[in-house]
């Protein structure tokens, strides 16, 4: 009896020790790893094995040396099941990253940081490409299964994250690539182990249909344009060499990996496992100092203009390592990733994680003054790229921390929006509520002259503001304009729109020298739309002084002036000027509304200091 | 007296004794006859201990062994497969009726599929059964789970009895069980049981993770899609005894079923569209007789014939729709001698051919066949030195196709110091082979026919004691292994990407230690109160290579520690209706998703309380039985294989009546 007493308290003991506990989601701590400085950072998408659901995005901050696994989980705590299942491609583009999860059946869209912005379900989708304001996601199958099991290249708008067009190809296409306006896609056959594919679908971008095939050799996976444009089809007969759409040339070079940086394409040779380049002028074997021979299984490919990154992915069911070498063959510095590290991508700004989730107790004191800062998209202007200051490396995101810098948090510093359109869109750390009377002030720089009360320095901003509706935190539901005092002017105009070019950018006057299109743009060209105010400019002894408008528009009356600078929810109209009532709202944006340029002082452009929720002071 | 089945002398019973003995326990003698004379103690569940347990299948009662660890898919369809001292499911040999189950295809035994409505008794052996009067292959296997299905027993003048059961559950479950035992002649008997399960496998499920700070980060529950199952099982069996000494028995199973493969829950992915149909069909005959009261010889043969068929309906996947066909031809002929009363010998020989026929529905290629011939041959001898130490010493050889023979040798000792006190203590070494499986060798661009068997080497030492008086019953066995798997087949990338294949590279160590106790207390106004206690700690880490990140790491879910606890109350009325209460609690600690013992790995211990509660009452010569049991009652949302969840709290209900 005594015994049976005793194991029954030991087992008691055992189960009280050895409790199931809440599932925790940690932050990642980031691992030192090099003590060497680089700009930007790098991302590691971590395939990890169907059916694990543990696809991992790794982040390597190159300008601090530290490792952070499992970045994205840590960004995204909230993502229900985490990142998904099997990692496929990883690729910057606009300001976003763009992750494909094969088994997910989903491109995840995010910022620069990996914060989760939302998602395009394509199922069994592979590898992507990116053109303009579209991205090009190649999928297994396409949206109607055939039994011929072609796959497809679907068409998604970066803006809407919608499907947009939808065009079938061959058998699982897995890599593409964009050369001008023509998509070429590879048709590995991958589930035809006996007989696979062996053709690039050829894809006018124009009229998105498939001109013809190349055939290129057996079970092709990889795909990609060098600096002339030739593009390089690893195939298991070799590198098929692509030129004006038809195969040129053969490298007898099985290659599992391919990465090509200015005049020399690397591989990862199937076969011997070791790595060798390629000249892309002449095609001859290069000579190379980097020995991989010690991996178990090289797998991840990433060449850049300092280094290259290499990727062990060991026995695939446990953790890689990923390398960084110099071409002098230099170990630089490895890192211990996820399982199956597999795709790279390299991006310009280096991020500190997010504090939301690194605090460990964010006990959470709202704050009057805006806290975040999501777009910052200014139009040309002679105080672009100095207010605030745009450096070699930035994106969007680093533009959008450093207007956080200076006008976030009552921080009492200024930006530019740049002429007629340039926007900024900005939040609280909460929900702005719509009570009686004026519930925000946006803070400028206009001035009066002085002993007058009419004219002075305006430069009217139109405010818009827009509630967080589908709950993802992010500034992409319905806009509504504050309706101003000139919005039923007859001479005001609604829905304009207007397109700067960088081309352009060559007028400069003397104090502002820099060039006035924004830097961080890719693209070549920004067009705005939103309505456009009447001239309120006029020479007043000598001097361009603008007319104070009556209410309603930001940087229009002087931050000395309370209610001149305060604005009211209730003010709001919908797109067809019907006022609507807003119970609250979580985003405003506020953009130039006049175009305007004099000479000696340049164009107007609205300038923001800040704003307040009125409840919350 | 009427006691549990723990107290049945565990005697290696030959099938001529178990005739006469019952199958209901509550009218089993207790006798003072000892428990040591297994030289290999058994772990065992019995007729009514079993179904007091809150258990529907085989799997779920082997979960209350030591040293077992179970794989459990989840929900009445999902596969649940047994891992028995952390050598891998495909070490476990699983006998029915004394002829083993096969699956040359993939060599697991999904122990789910079997019920245990028609089941008298499992037992699980380390090493191998403790009777040398076994067939060569049953040498050959690490573990042996033994099924012994339900024997008919009729009392004087009885000619008949038919049973009925029925089961109703969560998740749809409904369970009815027919069958009755006809006594043909004084000598032959007839069985036939039939079932059929019906569930629709939608259980709701949680997955809640929340911040360092304890805020929610996410939460939410959803219901388990495509995981219905629809089976039906049919068995027949005739039993003829003969003379004082022979007896031949046949017996006819047939299951078939349809389910769903409700599949891993990803990110954005709810709900899978596998299908999987199942026919499994045998026929085994045995034959046996004793000459010269000193020697016996067996005859077992065997045809079965297994159909499979797997659909994948998931028009995102890779569409499969393949059909598998497997036949086993099983022949045996074991010989014991007893050259004098303390020293047996037997020797035995096995036949046994297996083929494979795989067709993909999908294409036009011709299907597949894979074929294999095995032979084993075995010889042991057992002998006693007084009543102090009993030796069982075996030799196995075994040949597949046309691969080198093996030889695998094994050795037992029971040592009893004492004639009066029942302590004994059993040592034993032994090493067996498992050979690859028709998928090891030959599956799709994964196969390797290179593939040599993997060994396993254990060593054994227990202690186990027993005390019984007409109070109380008590036996304690504790036990320390070391066991050590070579050669081991895993899968492992070929140079290209998303290739694999199989290799003979792996080694794993394990240090285990089994404690367990069983008892039972008589205590006033005919309550008997009951207990049984199992402690499992295991050390099973991957010795491959010093250069890998997880070498001497704890080997992918295989818990340090684990155990279970049954407690039970019965109490019988003075007309003889039973009623009782029975509580059990199995605890699984942490362990690891995969290789690597890192937090991204980590996998909580998950723990489950599980209560049942059961009248029976007899009226004239109607037996009536009601049980209620209620599964994870703290409705625990937990995962035994990683993102495949389990169920939370589940009721059970069965009405069961025998004439």
């Amino acid at each position: 009896m005594y015994l049976f007493i005793h194991l029954c308290l030991y087992s008691l003991l055992l189960t009280l020790y050895s409790c199931r506990g809440d599932e925790v989601v940690y932050p990642t701590i980031g691992t030192h790893v090099t003590d060497e400085v680089r700009e930007g950072g790098l991302y590691v998408l971590c395939e990890g094995n169907m059916g694990s659901n543990k696809a991992r995005l790794d982040y390597m901050n190159l300008h601090s040396g530290e490792y952070y696994a499992n970045w994205y989980g840590s960004q995204n705590p909230h993502q229900l099941k985490e990142l998904g299942d099997v990692g496929n491609d990883i690729q910057a583009y606009g300001g976003r990253l763009y992750a494909v999860i094969n088994c997910s059946h989903k491109v995840e869209v995010m910022d620069r940081q990996a914060r989760h912005i939302g998602q395009v379900d394509i199922p069994n989708c592979r590898y992507l490409a990116f053109k303009g304001n579209k991205a090009y996601v190649s999928a297994y199958v396409g949206s109607v299964a055939t039994p011929e099991m072609l796959g497809s290249v679907f068409e998604v708008d970066t803006a809407t994250l919608e499907i947009t067009r939808e065009v079938k190809v061959g058998h699982q296409p897995d890599e593409i690539c964009i050369v001008g306006e023509t998509l070429y896609a590879v048709n590995s056959g991958g589930y035809f182990t006996n007989r696979h594919d062996s053709t690039v679908s050829v894809i006018e971008l124009g009229g998105f249909t498939e001109t013809k095939k190349i055939t290129v050799g057996s079970n092709p996976q990889r795909i990609r344009a060098d600096q002339s444009g030739k593009l390089w089809v690893c195939t298991e007969q070799g590198i098929a060499i692509i030129e004006e759409e038809r195969v040129t040339r053969r490298i007898d070079a099985k290659a599992s990996n391919i990465s090509i940086y200015g005049s020399t394409a690397y591989i990862i040779d199937s076969e011997s496992h070791l790595l060798r380049a390629f000249s892309t002028i002449d095609f001859t074997e290069q000579e190379q100092h980097i020995d991989i021979s010690g991996y178990e299984h090289p797998y991840g490919l990433l060449a850049t203009n300092d280094v290259i990154y290499i990727t062990d992915a060991k026995n695939y069911v446990s953790s890689g390592v990923l390398h960084c070498y110099g071409y002098d063959g230099k170990e630089h510095w490895s890192a211990r990733t996820g399982d199956i590290p597999g795709h790279l991508c390299r991006v310009s700004g280096a991020y500190e994680l997010h504090p939301d989730t690194t605090k460990p107790d964010s006990t959470k004191t709202c704050s009057p003054y805006i806290s975040r800062v999501y777009e910052y998209m200014p139009a040309m202007g002679q105080f672009v790229n100095v207010l605030p200051k745009y450096e070699e490396g930035d994106d969007a995101e680093a533009m959008c921390r450093k207007c956080e810098q200076a006008i976030a948090n009552n921080a009492g510093g200024m930006i530019c929006l740049g002429g007629w359109g340039g926007y900024i869109t900005f939040g609280f750390d909460h929900t702005v509520e719509n009570k009686e009377g004026y519930d925000l002030r946006i803070l400028g720089n206009a001035f009066l002259m002085s002993g007058n009360e009419t004219y002075g320095s305006s430069e009217p901003g139109i405010v818009l503001v827009s509630r967080d509706e589908n709950k993802n935190g992010l500034p992409d539901d319905e806009w509504y304009e504050l309706k101003g005092s000139l919005y039923d002017n007859p001479a005001t105009k609604h829905h304009v729109s207007k397109t700067y070019t960088r081309e352009s950018d060559t007028i400069r006057n003397p104090f502002h020298q820099q060039p006035y299109y924004p830097q961080w743009i890719e693209a070549e060209s920004i067009t705005f739309t939103g309505a456009l105010l009447p001239p309120t400019t006029e020479n007043i002894s000598g001097q361009n002084v603008q007319r104070i408008l009556d209410f309603g528009y930001a940087d229009n009356k002087p931050n000395s002036d309370k209610e001149g600078t305060s604005f009211d929810i209730s003010w709001a109209v919908d797109a067809d000027g019907q006022s609507v009532s807003l119970p609250c709202i979580d985003f405003v944006r506020i953009y130039t509304a006049v175009d305007e340029a004099y000479e000696g002082t340049g164009e107007l452009s609205t300038e923001v200091s800040g704003a307040i929720d009125l409840h919350m002071e | 007296m009427a006691l549990s089945a723990h107290s049945v002398i565990a005697e290696s019973e030959t099938e001529r004794d178990s005739l006469y003995s019952d199958f209901r326990i509550e009218e089993v003698e207790v006798t003072a006859r000892s428990l040591t004379k297994d030289i290999i103690v058994p772990q065992r569940l019995k007729g009514a201990e079993l179904e007091r347990l809150n258990a529907l299948s085989v799997a779920d009662a082997l979960r209350y062994f030591s040293g077992v660890q179970l794989k459990d898919y989840g929900g009445v369809g999902g596969i649940k497969t047994i891992n028995v001292r952390s050598m891998g499911s495909q070490h476990t040999a699983v006998y029915y009726n004394g002829v083993q189950l096969g699956n040359a295809q993939n060599g697991q035994v999904d122990l789910g599929r079997f019920s245990l409505d028609n089941m008298e008794e499992i037992q699980l052996f380390n090493g191998q059964k403790s009777d040398i009067f076994q067939s060569a292959r049953e040498f050959g296997a690490a573990g042996n789970v033994y099924l012994t299905t339900r024997k008919p027993y009729f009392k004087p003048g009885e000619r008949a009895h038919v049973h009925g059961k029925m089961r109703f559950g969560s998740f749809g479950l409904a369970n009815p069980n027919v069958g009755f035992d006809v006594k043909l002649t004084e000598t032959m008997s007839l069985t036939f049981d039939a079932e059929y399960v019906y569930s629709n496998g939608k259980y709701p499920f949680r997955y809640r993770r929340v911040l360092p700070n304890g805020e929610t980060a996410y939460d939410t529950t959803a219901v388990r899609q495509n995981g219905d199952v629809n089976a039906v099982r049919a068995e027949l069996g005739i039993h003829h005894y003969y003379r004082t000494t022979g007896f031949w028995r046949v017996h006819a199973y047939n299951y078939y079923s349809e389910r769903g493969v409700p599949g891993a829950i990803v990110n954005n992915v709810w709900r899978n569209g596998e299908r999987l149909w199942d026919r499994n069909t045998f026929v085994q005959a045995q034959w046996q007789d004793e000459w010269f009261g000193r020697w016996s010889t067996r005859l077992l043969t065997k045809y079965a014939n297994d159909y499979t068929h797997y659909k994948n309906n998931d028009v995102r996947l890779l569409p499969a729709d393949n059909e598998y066909t497997q036949q086993e031809v099983y022949l045996s002929l074991a010989n014991k001698v007893q050259v004098f009363n303390w020293w047996d010998f037997s020797v035995a020989y096995d036949f046994q051919f297996n083929d494979l026929h795989r067709c993909n529905l999908l294409s036009d290629t011709v299907p597949e066949y894979f074929k294999r011939y095995s032979h084993w041959l075995s010889a042991a001898t057992a002998f006693n030195i007084k009543e102090y130490l009993r030796i069982q010493a075996s030799v196995l050889m075994t040949a597949v196709d046309n691969n080198k023979p093996r030889v695998t040798p094994g050795l037992f000792l029971s040592f009893r110091p004492y004639p009066v006190i029942d302590l004994s203590l059993n040592v034993f070494y032994k090493q067996s082979y498992r050979y690859p499986t028709f998928n090891d060798l030959y599956y799709t661009d994964l196969g390797n026919a290179n593939l040599r068997p993997e060994l396993a080497r254990q060593h054994s030492i227990e202690v186990a004691y027993r005390k019984a008086t007409k109070m109380y019953d008590i036996a304690v066995t504790a036990s320390y292994y070391y066991n050590r798997v070579t050669d081991k087949i895993i899968a492992y990338p070929k140079g290209q990407q998303f290739r694999w294949t199989m290799l003979n590279l792996g080694e794993v160590k394990i240090h285990g230690m089994d404690a367990k106790a069983d008892m039972s207390f008589n205590l006033p106004l005919r309550f008997v109160l009951r207990g049984r206690l199992n402690y499992t700690y295991q050390k099973a880490i991957d010795v491959t290579n010093p250069n890998d990140t997880y070498y001497c790491h704890q080997i992918p879910y295989i818990p340090w520690h684990s155990g279970s606890v049954v407690v039970g109350l019965d109490w019988q009325s003075k007309r003889g209706d039973h009623y009782g209460l029975n509580y059990s609690f199995i605890y699984v600690g942490e362990r690891y998703s995969q290789q690597e013992n890192i937090i991204y790995n980590y996998v909580q211990p998950w723990y489950t309380h599980d209560m049942s509660i059961y009248g029976e009452w007899g009226i004239k010569r109607w037996w009536l039985k009601a049980n209620l049991e209620i599964n994870n009652m703290l409705g625990q949302d937990y995962e035994v294989i990683q993102n495949y969840p389990m169920p939370k709290q589940n009721i059970r209900c069965t009405l069961a009546v025998r004439y």
